[in-house]
């Protein structure tokens, strides 16, 4: 938990000043102004990648227990959920992680966005089972997937 | 142009750290990166929707991912001048003028889009975005091109045609 929370820490200082957080960085990336956030994505994903890779093929964390990957098979909610998502983060200039960091830099507006997205979450959750079956959505002890 | 007048990181030193954060959660930590599931975890704090109740949010230990983001946004703000509460939301500011409880509604209903959005997709710009697209996963990159999508039209739309 100590790892996580250093990480958490990195994470959010990264996000802050690579601009990942900043609302105007985020619409000149979806008003194709700037290709500073595709760059920023593209050597993510290009680095991430090798490693993960790496790690499934040794099989083991560098502590030596067995390795837990995820696994995000295509479902039902894959593409309306993103589409949704894709107007909250327009909107709001965040997705999640940055909402918090934001927050952290003293942006009062980040617990309106917090406010909205812990209420959505709620409202899905809670209707999960009612929505499921016309969204062919994974059962409920799966869920939509972790991410 | 970011926080404090600041020039932002070059994409690839922020693309390498994000790297280096994600693969070191896995290889040292054992988990995958994803922000969006944390925001479950808060409501199975307070909720007992049989959903809220699912192994995955039993550890908590995206509670602490929460804070530690909190933490680093704190931290960048602080070492870069002064920490203060602002209202300062850039183009938003500059186009549409929003008074106080107008700019709380706005972000409330784009966060409640992200909130079903992200659940729904099944994670974001992290768990998709990065740790799914970096393992090629189908549902990663059904979610991303859609999310970029529509981020690109709804953007699109208020800056370029509601709000030009």
């Amino acid at each position: 938990m100590i790892l996580v929370f250093i990480l958490s820490v990195a994470f959010g200082f990264l996000l802050s000043r690579s601009g990942a957080a900043d609302f105007d960085v985020i619409q000149q990336m979806f008003l194709f102004q700037s290709p500073h956030m595709y760059g920023l994505l593209a050597v993510g994903v290009g680095l991430t990648a090798p490693g993960l890779w790496l790690l499934s093929r040794y099989g083991r964390t560098l502590t030596g227990q067995p390795i837990h990957l995820s696994a995000k098979p295509i479902h039902g909610g894959s593409v309306p959920g993103g589409v949704l998502f894709g107007i909250g983060w327009a909107m709001t200039g965040m997705c999640p992680g940055p909402i918090l960091v934001t927050l952290g830099e003293g942006k009062i507006y980040a617990f309106a966005a917090l406010v909205g997205a812990v209420a959505g979450t709620w409202l899905f959750g809670v209707n999960y089972v009612r929505i499921q079956r016309y969204l062919k959505l994974p059962n409920l002890t799966t869920g939509t997937g972790a991410g | 142009m970011i926080l404090h007048n600041l020039e932002p990181w070059h994409f690839a030193v922020a693309g390498a750290g994000i790297a280096a954060i994600t693969l070191t959660l896995q290889a040292v930590g054992n988990r995958a990166l994803g922000v969006s599931t944390g925001l479950e975890e808060i409501c199975s704090l307070g909720s007992k929707a049989p959903y809220f109740g699912r192994a995955e949010l039993r550890e908590h230990w995206r509670l602490v991912l929460f804070a530690g983001l909190i933490c680093g946004g704190v931290l960048s703000s602080v070492t870069s001048g002064s920490w203060q509460w602002t209202w300062d939301a850039g183009l938003l500011d500059t186009r549409l003028h929003l008074d106080h409880a107008s700019k709380i509604a706005w972000f409330v209903v784009g966060g409640l889009f992200t909130g079903v959005g992200t659940r729904l997709a099944g994670g974001c710009t992290s768990g998709h975005g990065i740790y799914g697209m970096a393992r090629m996963q189908p549902g990663s990159i059904a979610s991303v091109l859609a999310f970029m999508a529509s981020g690109i039209l709804t953007a699109n739309l208020l800056w370029r045609v509601i709000a030009p």
